[in-house]
């Protein structure tokens, strides 16, 4: 925790919009990943033969598969990738 | 008006908005009466991980979502869950890209509006200007789209005026939120997306028994209408609307001035990175909720659309089918949630475009009392103009709705963007791709031209890209200070 805070307050202007713009250019890379990946469920399965609860593979994975990988990119963006930072002003942690 | 509705259909809808009203006095009531601005107008940075995400999905579901597109479900299928789900980028594309930068740039600037962020980045009042006219001029038009959506649900359902509806719903949201401004709106906007996402789950269930369960309703699908199990819905849904619609729901929605202000008005990181994750929960849980509900309609629901009066009328007529009489009233709470919300927010932000980014950056010495009733006033008066716009609604609200979306998305994605992002960005480029690209756009949308049959914003986002990119070689680069407060090392 002591380490987080450490790392939160220590950075300089440069470093926390150096590293916002890490941030955002990995938000863009996982758009391209669920771009690729959204292709491949849906287009990319029209043509395999198997249902799942009555619908064909590439309905559940167009339509829950894409989500379920959002969400996961979401979490691996948030939680993993993206980094707590204080933003300054009245607003601060 | 012939009003013929029950007041049971009727009763859960004012309860709803009764509590609406209450939320914003209470609002107003707690908020401190220093910095009215940042108050009003972004709730004084001080949105948690959960409302941030709430409110952003609200905003950002309006009540086509609701309506039209599980409509349009009904008539093709899967396919149009399979287009629909790129919506799940909507919320951590916005808040990944612009969410701390714009907080970061927010707090040096003092800026309350994205507005202000541009004025500063490009070092110019005129585009400010010409910024918060778009923002107002295509806000106008959504929120028509919104009142018009909405008053037309309630009146299929409750059997009651479409002016009542309008009165109902409309008036109120346009009260409440002139009362609480910008705080008022996110925690309101919260209680519309989980009563959204109750909404969804209430008729999803009633759908499933109505239709004999799940399995029957499948089975009937597989027999019956086997182009709605296929992507392409056997030439009903065309890869340029795949395509199109991957700009003007998915990537393009990250320049929305209603999105991006978000990202002023969060209190820290952690909100932001549960808002994230929280957001594409919540907005893909919608999405392919409401669609999901469309498609299995065929349960209940035996003609073609063209039966029902077309795609718009699918989901009220499933309502009333469906719902037990005591229920109807709920039920139509969540696709008017999703009205409201929306409505809020583009007022909220509507307003603070000519009180904050207009009026007060040239006459910034006004009293408090003066710019209390002033701001809630300019709040009031654009939501009684589209309220009165929406009295006469006009024909292809659907298609404005959308036309509006591609209009902010033309002029602020690219501004934002290189703004933002690129040190070579300047005032000419950004006034010739706002400007040029917008006005291309209505043109190319008026004129009904269009390039390999895809939507106008196509044209309307290249050519602001490369109007953007003309004006940066040939203008005048950005001054070192701003460049210093932009992409400081």
């Amino acid at each position: 925790m002591a380490k987080i805070l450490s790392f939160k307050n220590n950075l300089t202007a440069a470093e926390k919009f150096s590293l916002v713009r890490r941030e955002a250019l990995y938000t863009g890379l996982a758009l391209a990943g669920l771009i690729i990946f959204w292709l491949i469920a849906g287009f990319g399965l029209a043509d395999v033969d198997v249902k799942i609860f009555h619908l064909p593979l590439w309905a559940v994975a167009g339509s829950i598969g894409v989500w379920f990988f959002a969400i996961f990119i979401s979490f691996i963006l948030s939680q993993k990738l993206f980094k707590d930072i204080d933003l300054g002003g009245d607003g601060d942690e | 008006m012939n009003e013929q509705g029950s007041f049971a259909a009727l009763l859960p809808l004012v309860m709803f908005m009764a509590v609406m009203v209450g939320v914003s006095i209470y609002v107003r009531h707690k908020q401190a009466e220093k910095n009215f601005v940042g108050n009003y107008f972004i709730g004084n940075r001080s949105l948690g991980g959960f409302v941030l995400a709430m409110t952003t999905v609200a905003t950002y579901s309006s009540v086509s979502s609701f309506v039209g597109g599980p409509g349009m479900a009904f008539q093709i299928g899967f396919g149009w869950i399979y287009m629909a789900v790129v919506q799940v980028t909507a919320i951590f594309l916005v808040l990944g890209i612009f969410g701390k930068r714009v907080a970061l740039l927010a707090r040096k600037l003092n800026a309350v509006t994205v507005v202000d962020i541009i004025r500063a980045r490009f070092e110019s009042n005129f585009l400010a200007a010409v910024a918060a006219f778009v923002i107002v001029l295509f806000f106008c038009g959504t929120m028509t789209a919104q009142f018009v959506g909405g008053a037309k649900l309630f009146s299929a359902v409750t059997g009651y005026s479409y002016e009542t509806g309008l009165i109902l719903f409309g008036l109120v949201v346009v009260i409440y939120t002139s009362i609480g401004g910008f705080r008022a709106v996110a925690i309101t906007d919260t209680f519309c997306a989980l009563i959204m996402m109750v909404g969804i789950v209430l008729l999803l269930h009633y759908v499933l028994a109505a239709g004999g369960g799940y399995e029957q309703i499948m089975t009937s699908i597989e027999a019956n209408h086997p182009e709605m199990l296929e992507p392409f819905s056997f030439g009903n849904m065309p890869w340029t609307i795949y395509f199109t619609q991957w700009l003007l729901v998915g990537i393009c929605t990250i320049a929305l001035p209603q999105s991006v202000v978000r990202g002023i008005s969060y209190k820290d990181t952690h909100g932001l990175h549960s808002a994230m994750l929280i957001g594409t929960v919540v907005v893909g849980f919608m999405n392919i909720g409401i669609n999901f509900t469309g498609i299995l309609a065929h349960g209940v629901l035996t003609g073609s659309p063209a039966d029902y009066g077309g795609v718009d009328n699918i989901i009220p007529t499933t309502i009333v089918t469906v719902m037990p009489k005591e229920l109807v009233g709920l039920a139509i709470i969540g696709p008017l949630a999703a009205s409201i919300s929306t409505i809020s927010g583009l007022l909220i932000v509507a307003s603070s475009a000519i009180i904050k980014d207009v009026y007060l950056h040239y006459k910034p010495n006004v009293e408090s009392s003066r710019l209390r009733i002033l701001s809630m006033a300019t709040t009031a008066i654009i939501g009684g103009i589209v309220f009165v716009i929406a009295l006469t609604p006009p024909s292809l609200i659907w298609l404005i709705n959308m036309f509006a979306f591609g209009g902010l998305e033309t002029a602020f994605f690219w501004t934002l963007l290189l703004g933002l992002f690129w040190k070579g960005a300047n005032k000419m480029g950004a006034l010739m791709s706002m400007i040029g690209g917008t006005v291309i756009y209505c043109a190319t949308q008026a004129a009904g031209f269009k390039i390999f049959n895809l939507h106008q914003i196509t044209i309307g986002i290249t050519i602001s890209l490369v109007l953007f990119l003309i004006g940066a070689y040939f203008g005048k680069p950005s001054e070192q200070k701003t460049l210093k407060i932009f992409f400081p090392s």
